[in-house]
């Protein structure tokens, strides 16, 4: 092979300069892609999560079916707790946080008090030593006329628990460990901060921004509105699926969840969607593999929903079916195809 | 029965600032020292209270949460609110108001962009309003404060106030009043609220606007509708607060706020909810 300034080019020097070529702009086209995160982070995250999916544990998720809320939903928690291998509580302070978005009429959009009722005493007889309800409601600053709405207010009253508002709270700021947004730090709440476990107890839904909203979509609600205001628009900002992988990574409580999906809501969420009677609980200590569960019997799939796949790819959980392990109703049983949300492009 | 004045007065913190809970919390915020300043007559209470905003001040003029909060927000309103309050306190609202000029929402204002936020959520993008705090988009709440608050210092002509005043009429639901901002979400209408619709009320009277104009007198409806049947204090005080300033009739609410009065003066214990629900008793 001869080049243009008249030297002989060997067809194995050629093949390799054509390969350090190739790999020059490879390396050219990565590092004008990750420009604006900087390739040794993308690259850290990447090694992460292919750690992850290579060597950890499969992350157990556990389905038990409870057809209403007048039905024996203490008794179905409890199995699907147990099957899942969820925490033991005993000695512990819990912080339960529901999903309280919002009360806009009959729109199934909040996690049923019942539900959460039955984790307050699922919890108490498993002895833990103090119990809590926290929302930091989205869009109203007054979280009382959303309890009274929701049957929150005579639910807890019954019950004897204290409902701290996560919007008012006493404040800690953590580090954000994933570095998936521009934010170093984040303001949080001092309850959830000085809790055993974090048990997020969301309503399965479908939502505008996100496509489902799960587990770790609830998670904004500890963000502090004083702070951040109503909504908490800043975090928006940051990226959703970046933030709620943020929020997932750098969680300053071990977390679990339950999933409120015996009535769930499909179409226009996170406010205006329609009830769906999918009498499934979920429950599980990793959120991205109870939130990939709750994808799968909303018929959708965790790979097309932007956070689980972002959030899987860079190691904060597992979503794919060969890293989690169903215990307890077979999916297909609870399974249902939810009507996608509007979008808003 | 104990007063609010008298809860207010117990629950001071000593470094002369106010939380949330009286009871469990000891970090002082500025907005419940702020409206404990507006609510009270004690001099003294009031001079600590002006005090401890003063000594957190942070040097570009605004001011954070509360004193661990590195960045200044949307709580500058309410810390030039009730320092207008205090002839020798004229300087740092000056500079607090300057900073409230100085801050913007975010806005987008390319065009695609603009057109597809305008047909799906009915409101114009480009609008200067405030954040919550800096790098955030601009929010009913915040704009309205930060109008109140350059109202206090005698710059409700600037050219910000008047921006707010326009981005807070885009704002309004169609059927009357406020919520965070979004009249609608998606083609369907977001319901207004009760405490957004307040703020925004008191920041037109405060900018000169009678209830003759059709869009102030539908939040006003909107307003004594839901009074009707509100039942928590921080409704029914923001509520009569706001219907109050406009010399509109609130029925029976005054009697029902009261109602919800505990013992020791406060409502829920909060000394911000109070100190809102003594300005309301008071107008």
């Amino acid at each position: 092979m001869r080049s243009e300034a008249g030297f002989r080019l060997s067809r194995r020097a050629f093949l390799r300069l054509a390969l350090l070529t190739g790999i020059g702009a490879g390396a050219a086209i990565i590092y004008k892609q990750t420009e604006l995160i900087g390739f040794d982070r993308m690259f850290r995250w990447m090694v992460r999560g292919n750690a992850a999916r290579l060597f950890a544990p499969k992350s157990r998720v556990a389905l038990a079916a409870c057809a209403s809320y007048d039905a024996d939903v203490l008794g179905s928690l409890r199995s699907a707790w147990q099957a899942a291998g969820a925490p033991d509580l005993r000695g512990a302070r819990i912080v339960l946080k529901p999903n309280l978005v919002d009360y806009v009429g009959i729109n199934p959009s909040f996690t049923h008090p019942r539900v959460v009722q039955a984790m307050i005493q699922w919890a108490r007889e498993m002895g833990a030593r103090q119990v809590v309800v926290a929302e930091g409601t989205t869009f109203r600053r007054d979280a009382q006329a959303i309890l009274d709405a929701t049957g929150y207010a005579e639910m807890l009253a019954r019950e004897q628990v204290e409902f701290v508002d996560l919007n008012y709270d006493d404040l800690v700021t953590i580090p954000l460990k994933g570095g998936f947004t521009q934010l170093k730090t984040l303001f949080v709440s001092k309850t959830i901060h000085e809790a055993d476990l974090f048990i997020s107890m969301p309503k399965l839904k479908t939502h505008h921004w996100t496509q489902i909203s799960a587990s770790v979509k609830n998670l904004f609600g500890i963000v502090p509105g004083i702070k951040y205001g109503w909504p908490k628009n800043t975090l928006h900002i940051q990226g959703v699926p970046a933030f709620l992988a943020e929020l997932a990574n750098s969680l300053p409580t071990r977390g679990c969840a339950v999933v409120d999906g015996i009535v769930g809501m499909e179409g226009d969420g996170p406010l205006f969607g329609d009830a769906v009677a999918s009498g499934a609980l979920i429950v599980g200590s990793d959120l991205l593999a109870v939130d990939a569960t709750c994808a799968r019997v909303m018929g959708f799939d965790p790979a097309q929903v932007e956070y689980l796949d972002f959030a899987a790819w860079a190691g904060v959980g597992a979503i794919d079916e060969s890293k989690i392990e169903l215990v307890g109703e077979p999916l297909a049983r609870l399974q249902r195809a939810y009507a996608r949300p509007p979008q808003l492009g | 029965m104990a007063s609010a004045a008298d809860f207010l007065a117990h629950s001071q913190h000593p470094d002369g600032g106010w939380g949330y809970r009286a009871q469990t919390q000891s970090v002082s915020y500025v907005e419940p020292t702020a409206a404990a300043i507006l609510a009270l007559k004690d001099d003294a209470a009031r001079g600590r209270a002006r005090d401890f905003l003063l000594s957190i001040q942070r040097p570009d003029g605004g001011w954070g949460i509360a004193a661990l909060d590195p960045e200044s927000g949307w709580m500058t309103a309410w810390a030039v609110l009730a320092l207008a309050q205090f002839p020798d306190a004229h300087d740092a609202a000056t500079r607090g108001a300057q900073w409230l000029v100085n801050m913007e929402g975010l806005r987008v204002t390319d065009e695609p962009s603009r057109a597809v936020i305008r047909r799906r959520l009915q409101i114009d993008s480009t609008l200067r309003g405030w954040p919550w705090q800096p790098g955030d988009a601009a929010w009913v709440h915040p704009t309205a404060l930060a109008i109140l608050a350059l109202g206090a210092v005698g710059k409700s002509s600037d050219s910000r106030a008047r921006d707010g005043l326009v981005y807070l009429f885009d704002r309004a639901v169609a059927s009357g009043g406020w919520n965070t901002g979004n009249p609608e979400m998606l083609d369907r209408p977001v319901p207004a609220t009760i405490q957004d619709t307040a703020v925004a009320l008191l920041a037109l009277h405060a900018a000169g606007f009678d209830a003759s104009d059709k869009r102030v007198a539908n939040a006003i409806q909107f307003l004594r509708d839901v009074l009707v049947r509100a039942k928590t204090s921080a409704e029914l005080a923001w509520g009569i607060y706001a219907l109050r300033d406009w010399r509109v009739d609130v029925g029976d609410a005054p009697t029902r706020l009261n109602g919800l009065q505990n013992d020791d003066g406060s409502w829920r214990g909060n000394p911000f909810i109070t100190a809102i629900a003594a300005m309301a008793n008071q107008k």
